[in-house]
């Protein structure tokens, strides 16, 4: 397949080019279809400005070709760890020493008015802080305890302290965390971004998911699904157990040279099909084999932890072979250096409401951060010292927060200690991609209920995201049932103090 | 004077032709000085430039765009934005073309062009005229243009082509275009595409074979009716359908669980073979309940809008989820079955049509009055019990109609199909020492009490109620208006041991709406947490009638027989009974938490109004929706057909006939169709199908060339003949066809064919896939388990949506992703070891007979040589290697003892490339 292999490629995009050009494309450029078939990179002649929003280009037989954002973004990538379940800020970032003080007392009703909970019930009692906090590094962020690697590197992040969404179940908040809207339907954000940037490697997917926890998010597949935009943007679950992405192992019995002799086949025929047809479309397909057979190849490889240095699997804490959060992080960091633009890691179980001592927030809770404490602490390192932290943006966060006061479900008293879900305030952290270091934004009140100063909703948090990537939200639309849809649907502000 | 006569007439017939001359010049001239036309050449600027910040949205300055009252009215600055005929006098004409960028407009943007600004003075200057967007005119017959040419006096080239109606307006875009027509395509590709198109797979080969021999000139028209007649029919276009009824087996969101929902899978299915007309079709299945003595499978074409996802997840409100599925169902209406775009209007006006906030509502309101409540049983349920019971209630209610009334035998036979209508346990509130356990059930524990706001039970004497108790002895009592009022009932509690009993209990109803106070009491609970007593629902009823007859006993016992029964049920839509009727309110906003006035039911004035004497429910709805005055219905359905027969709607956007849609390619020839349709087909899709594949233009080759691709790339003027990549069911149902696998059996619970492994992991959901055994391993991809979380992994590679919410349109991709599927996805693996049996069955021992019938197989067609060589090529590689290396052979036949193993073995990887190859994935 060696020498054909690329002039039907080259052939292809020549192709695809040829239809975009004369199209869409030449008049915007004023260069020949030469210049543009020889950059072989739809979109890439227009200028950096008003290329994307409702003016993308999609094209259906090249949907993955690499494209500019707006303007020249801080980030290239994005490593987003979505701890789904929702962490405690108040046991490990956002420290409230007079909350402590009121443990064990009943929670003023004027607090609860107006409030919907998922599971407290009648008048609860507040529940002090169930892990120890310091200032950590130059910046005296505070980070508790049970992040011990974490509150080594706290300087090289920025906190939002005061995060807000409107949803306080799970799945709603997880669907408005990712895709804008609490109900299922539209894009997530790892696909807008997939849609506005394209993919630099075409022999990997362009927007790659790794779930550990043993469960989905609790939305299920949609948190990472297209929605309204072609399906070709939704996020590919790789796994490190089992192939890594779905059917990319050749069956049982036909090898490597079996498989390559049979795409070449195929794209013989599917040659002499075009030479009848001459339906561009073909074309695209002889490259979608040519693609998928690198893929087999790359992605393979790129999943394989195993070769990595004892030293970096020591740092992250991997254990090959597993399914685990570690494993995912080292994961992240060898897609984006492979040019993959959005690896998003979901990590299922941090609902601490106290039920059970794995919801427990001085046992369970303890026991999930040891499971990302080191790993993420590590991506951090990692990406710097190989230079690519200030090309990556990194965030963690959850759906939402948890209440300072201790659940009651049913109007009980649980065994353990657990908080019920909060929509209010909860923290989240970004680091790398033109992030600020060592910044804390935002503050709540002295127990942690309500924000008093830099409020952010999600849809900030969003504006943010895809403002360090080069796009600004508010023109990155997608037109749809008659109107220009966005991520941050009506709203949403870059959070500038961070960036 | 005779001949001064003659001379006359001569003069005057040459006057005549002078005068003709003369029309037809200053026609010709005229041509370009046509009336600006307020659809095509205003409201695309208004839409443009203007209506973001003056229009049903925002309305800065206090000034809208969106009709012509509003741009004639004085604005804020005192003037009028419009004299229709004076331009000069026309504000909106100075603030376009000022210089000064604080007033110009559009402000902070661009200005309009000088062809914008020439456009809007001369529609200004002919008066303005207002038009109404061609999809909400009512459908008008359309004249099916004449293929003449030269001023319509000679036939145009080629125009003997056009022989069908549907050419006729093909062939007038055609020569507009500057495009000719194609040859016909082949028998053989014929047969393959037509097959395709009408039952989704190859034709089955008695079909088939009567057709390729059949050479008579009716034998293509012979070969459509036969496929429309197939029950394949029915399976490829419920396909179709599931995709805008959101159709899943589980409910959605984080616990996912399974909902027993396939029997209205099976109801589209029949009713589609069965040729049920479209407006009967969409009647039922937006109001089959409503109905006259509603049918089983009437109530089960409801289940049409029971498809909505629900929220399970502990600590949901379930009113917040009710809302949530009713919203869905006026948003799945309007985009999938009318075109339109109507979500947007749930927070204010729509931006770019004149349906204004209110008139969402109106729908809203004629869709929040059925029963469903979020609970999570899914009800209300259509039992379906066995036969022996069916007859059983059947006897019962004739019973009941002889004893006591129709009407009294009516409500018998509802609550026993449906038991219905009952009040839900979780409509309670005011809980003290009592909770809505997982929010799915109320229980009640030590002396815990909750209120049953504004209950209307005037008249009732029994309830009928579903409960377990968890403890010995207690009491529980209803009271009146405060929970020491006058008192309801009461009942000392057997211990069910967390049984699940139906109880009938005596009550004294207070007349008129009251709050309704449940207390429970048990002195012998020491624990206050400790549950008591958990309730289901609550059905106020009378006496069982007929007592003092002498079989009353029989039937009594046969009440309750079927009443304790545990048939399999399907969730089904029932209109709210009066005393439970929903006032509908405004959400501001859209915010649902945030309710304004009061509205009643309606449709949006755009869209004419609910027919003379239709009630005001959806029964009312389903009669404007298929009434032939609306016009959306049938232009939105004939678009769709099109769509899946010729590859894109004739309007592209099948979710948007509107303003913000594609233009129209053919918009007369989708009036003539959407008529057609109407009144001529009596709404018939068989007989629409039939016309639109009975064309020369479907039937031309598929092939195109430079000039074509530079011309028209995407064919919309059909040049040539229909080429796309087939749908992700497609894909899978051919392959398992050619491969002899594929299972005909028809019905019954969504199948799990072979899927890898954790696919499923929906947090706190224990169900597990289970490979289906035998045959239902095979079975067509309509029957496949559908997962909303965790959906079929290959059918969305292939552009198969999730089912979340309706999805009036699939947008076809091309990655890689979709080739590692049909490479190496165990089910094509399998396809292609059957399809190397069939080969090696039908070839012989020769290796390109083989080849060419396996070929044969998918295309009906001999195939070429250099073809031929490649597989072949593949083919002596994998033998050879096979033969070195026999354990890979195993690998991939697996231990079963086959003859030539290595032979099979390679040939399977050319069926295997055979199932991979371009036009095999495409239709051509």
């Amino acid at each position: 397949m060696d020498k054909p292999k690329f002039n039907i490629y080259q052939e292809a995009i020549l192709s695809n080019a040829q239809l975009a050009t004369r199209r869409l494309f030449l008049k915007q450029c004023g260069m020949g279809l030469g210049a543009v078939a020889l950059q072989h990179l739809l979109g890439s002649c227009t200028p950096a400005s008003n290329t994307i929003g409702s003016g993308i280009q999609y094209d259906p037989n090249n949907p993955m070709a690499p494209r500019a954002p707006h303007f020249p973004g801080k980030a290239k990538a994005v490593i987003y760890l979505h701890m789904a379940g929702a962490p405690s800020q108040l046991e490990m970032f956002d420290f409230k020493p007079d909350l402590a003080k009121l443990d064990g007392q009943l929670c003023p009703e004027s607090l609860l008015e107006g409030k919907r909970f998922a599971f407290i019930r009648g008048v609860p009692k507040m529940l002090g802080p169930c892990a120890n906090f310091q200032q950590r590094g130059q910046s005296g962020a505070w980070v508790s305890d049970i992040l011990p690697h974490f509150a080594e590197v706290a300087d090289e992040v920025s906190f939002l302290k005061a995060v807000y969404t409107d949803q306080f179940n799970h799945a709603p908040a997880q669907l408005m965390m990712q895709t804008g809207s609490a109900r299922l339907g539209r894009p997530s954000m790892g696909a807008w971004v997939t849609y506005g940037l394209g993919s630099e490697n075409s022999n990997l997917p362009g927007y790659v998911v790794l779930t550990s926890g043993g469960q989905n998010p609790d939305a299920g597949k949609a948190v990472w699904g297209s929605g309204f935009l072609p399906s070709v943007y939704q996020g590919v679950q790789c796994r490190s157990v089992g192939e890594p992405v779905l059917y990319l192992q050749d069956p049982h019995g036909i090898d490597r040279d079996l498989r390559k002799a049979s795409i070449e086949a195929i794209n013989e025929v599917n040659r002499s099909t075009y030479e009848e047809f001459q339906d561009p479309e073909i074309l695209s397909r002889i490259a979608q084999y040519e693609m998928a057979y690198r893929m087999q190849v790359s992605a393979p490889e790129v999943m394989n932890i195993n070769d990595e240095p004892e030293y970096i699997k020591e740092m992250y804490g991997v254990k090959p072979g597993k399914e685990s959060f570690a494993n995912n992080a080292l994961l992240a960091r060898k897609l984006i250096e492979k040019g993959v633009r959005f690896v998003q890691l979901f990590d299922w179980g941090w609902d601490a409401h106290g039920v059970s001592a794995d919801t427990a927030l001085d046992i369970g809770l303890v026991n999930k951060c040891r499971e990302i404490d080191k790993a993420m602490s590590a991506l951090l390192l990692d990406l710097k010292q190989r230079g690519l932290l200030d090309e990556t943006l990194i965030v963690w966060g959850s759906e939402f927060g948890r209440t300072p006061m201790q659940e009651n479900r049913n109007g009980l008293e649980v065994p353990f200690k657990g908080r019920d879900h909060h929509a209010d305030a909860f923290t989240m952290w970004m680091a790398g991609g033109g992030v600020k270091k060592g910044v804390t934004f935002g503050e709540t009140d002295e127990i942690g209920f309500s924000p008093v100063s830099g409020k952010v909703s999600v849809y900030d948090v969003q504006a943010t995201v895809l403002n360090q990537l080069g796009f600004e939200h508010e023109k990155f639309t997608y037109p749809f049932q008659g109107r220009s849809f966005r991520l941050t649907d009506v709203a949403g502000e870059v959070i500038r103090a961070i960036v | 004077m005779k001949l001064s006569l003659f001379q006359n007439s001569r003069f005057f017939l040459w006057s005549i032709c002078l005068l003709l001359l003369i029309l037809l010049l200053a026609n010709w001239v005229g041509l370009n000085k046509e009336a600006v036309h307020f659809n095509t050449q205003v409201k695309p600027i208004f839409n443009k430039k203007c209506i973001s910040c003056h229009g049903g949205v925002k309305k800065k300055s206090g000034f809208s765009m969106m009709n012509r009252d509003e741009l004639l009215r004085p604005n804020e600055s005192g003037k009028p934005a419009i004299v229709p005929g004076k331009p000069n006098e026309s504000e909106l004409m100075r603030r376009i073309t000022l210089h000064d960028p604080e007033e110009r407009m559009p402000f902070e943007a661009a200005p309009l062009s000088t062809a914008e600004v020439a456009t809007l003075r001369q529609w200004i200057k002919e008066g303005a005229v207002w038009g109404t967007h061609w999809a909400y005119v009512p459908v008008q017959p359309v004249k099916v243009p004449a293929a003449n040419g030269f001023w319509g006096l000679f036939p145009a080239k080629g125009s003997a082509w056009a022989t069908t109606d549907i050419d006729k307006f093909i062939f007038a875009k055609q020569q507009e275009q500057g495009l000719s027509h194609s040859p016909k395509a082949s028998k053989a590709t014929l047969l393959r595409r037509v097959s395709l198109d009408l039952i989704g797979m190859p034709a089955p080969d008695a079909i088939a074979k009567a057709y390729l021999k059949d050479s008579s000139p009716q034998a293509f028209e012979k070969l459509v009716d036969a496929l429309l007649v197939s029950p394949r029919f029915g399976e490829r276009w419920a396909s179709m359908w599931l995709d805008l009824a959101r159709y899943a087996d589980t409910k959605g969101y984080e616990r996912d669980p399974g909902r027993q929902i396939w029997r209205y899978r099976d109801w589209l299915i029949r009713a589609l073979n069965a040729g049920m007309p479209y407006d009967q079709f969409l009647t039922e299945q937006i109001a089959g309940d409503l109905l006259p003595n509603p049918s089983d499978e009437q109530y089960l074409a409801t289940a049409f809008h029971r498809n909505t996802t629900t929220n399970d997840e502990g600590g949901t409100d379930n009113e917040e989820f009710r809302t949530a599925a009713v919203l869905d169902r006026v948003n799945a209406t309007f985009e999938g079955l009318l075109g339109t775009t109507f979500a947007c209007t749930q927070c204010h006006g729509h931006p770019y049509e004149d349906i204004k906030h209110d008139e969402y509502y109106r729908v809203l309101a004629i869709f929040n009055n059925t029963r469903d409540e979020d609970t999570y049983e899914d009800y209300p349920l259509l039992r379906h019990y066995p036969t022996a019971d069916s007859l059983k209630l059947d006897s019962l209610c004739a019973w009941v109609a002889k004893v006591s009334t129709p009407q009294r035998s009516l409500e018998m036979y509802t609550f026993l199909k449906t038991l219905q209508p009952s009040v839900n346990s979780i409509t309670a509130d005011r809980f003290v020492n009592s909770e809505l356990y997982d929010t799915k059930t109320l229980v009640l524990r030590k002396d815990g009490t909750a209120r049953f706001k504004q209950l209307d039970i005037t008249g009732k004497t029994k309830l009928i109620c579903r409960l377990q108790t968890y403890t010995e002895g207690g009491r529980w009592e209803i009271h009146q208006d405060s929970v020491k009022g006058p008192l309801v009932m009461e009942l000392a509690l057997p211990n069910t041991r967390w049984d699940w009993k139906m109880v009938e209990l005596d009550i004294k109803a207070p007349q008129g709406k009251h709050d309704l106070y449940w207390v429970y009491r048990n002195p012998s609970i020491k624990e206050v947490t400790q549950g008591g007593i958990g309730f289901d629902w609550f059905y106020f009823t009378e006496p069982f009638p007929g007592l003092g007859q002498p079989e009353s006993k029989k039937y009594q016992d046969n009440f309750w027989k079927l009443l304790n029964s545990y048939p399999e049920t399907t969730p089904v839509a029932l209109e709210n009974p009066l005393q439970m009727h929903r006032t509908t309110q405004i959400f501001e906003r859209g915010n649902w938490m945030v309710k304004g006035k009061a509205v009643q039911p309606g449709v949006p004035k755009l869209l004419g109004k609910l027919p003379e004497g239709a009630p005001a429910n959806r029964l009312g709805f389903a009669r404007w929706l298929v009434d032939p005055k609306n016009p959306l219905t049938a232009r939105t359905m004939v678009n769709r057909l099109w769509e899946q027969i010729y590859g894109m709607g004739l309007v592209e956007t099948l979710e948007d006939l509107g303003s913000q849609g594609t233009t129209p390619t053919h918009p007369e020839l989708l009036d003539y169709l959407a008529w057609q349709f109407m009144h001529q087909q009596k709404w018939s899709i068989k007989a629409a199908l039939k016309q639109m594949v009975s064309t020369n233009a479907y039937q031309q080759i598929a092939l195109s060339n430079p000039k074509l691709q530079e011309k028209d790339p995407y064919n919309r003027y059909y040049a040539r003949g229909p080429r796309v990549r087939l749908s992700a069911e497609q894909v899978r149902d051919q392959a398992l066809a050619v491969s002899g696998l594929l299972s005909t059996k028809m019905y019954g619970p969504g199948v799990m064919p072979y899927q890898p492994e954790g696919i499923w992991a929906s947090p706190y959901g224990n169900e597990k896939w289970v490979l289906s055994e035998g045959e239902d391993r095979h079975r067509r991809a309509v029957y496949t388990y559908h997962k909303r979380t965790g959906p079929y992994p290959s059918m969305l590679t292939f552009d198969g949506t999730t089912r979340n919410v309706c999805t009036a349109r699939r947008i076809r991709t091309n990655t890689p992703l979709q080739a590692l599927v049909t490479l190496n996805d165990p089910v094509y693996v399998e396809a292609a070891v059957g399809l190397a049996k069939r080969m090696r069955q039908l070839g012989g021992k020769d290796l390109n007979q083989q080849i060419g019938k396996g070929y044969y197989l998918i295309q009906h067609a001999k195939i070429t040589k250099n073809k031929q060589k490649a597989l072949a090529v593949l083919y002596q590689k994998a033998l050879t290697q096979y033969q070195k290396n026999p354990q890979q052979t195993k690998e991939l036949l697996g231990t079963e003892p086959v003859k030539d193993a290595n032979d099979l073995a390679a040939l399977t990887l050319v069926a295997n490339a055979l199932l991979n190859l371009d036009e095999v994935i495409s239709k051509n």
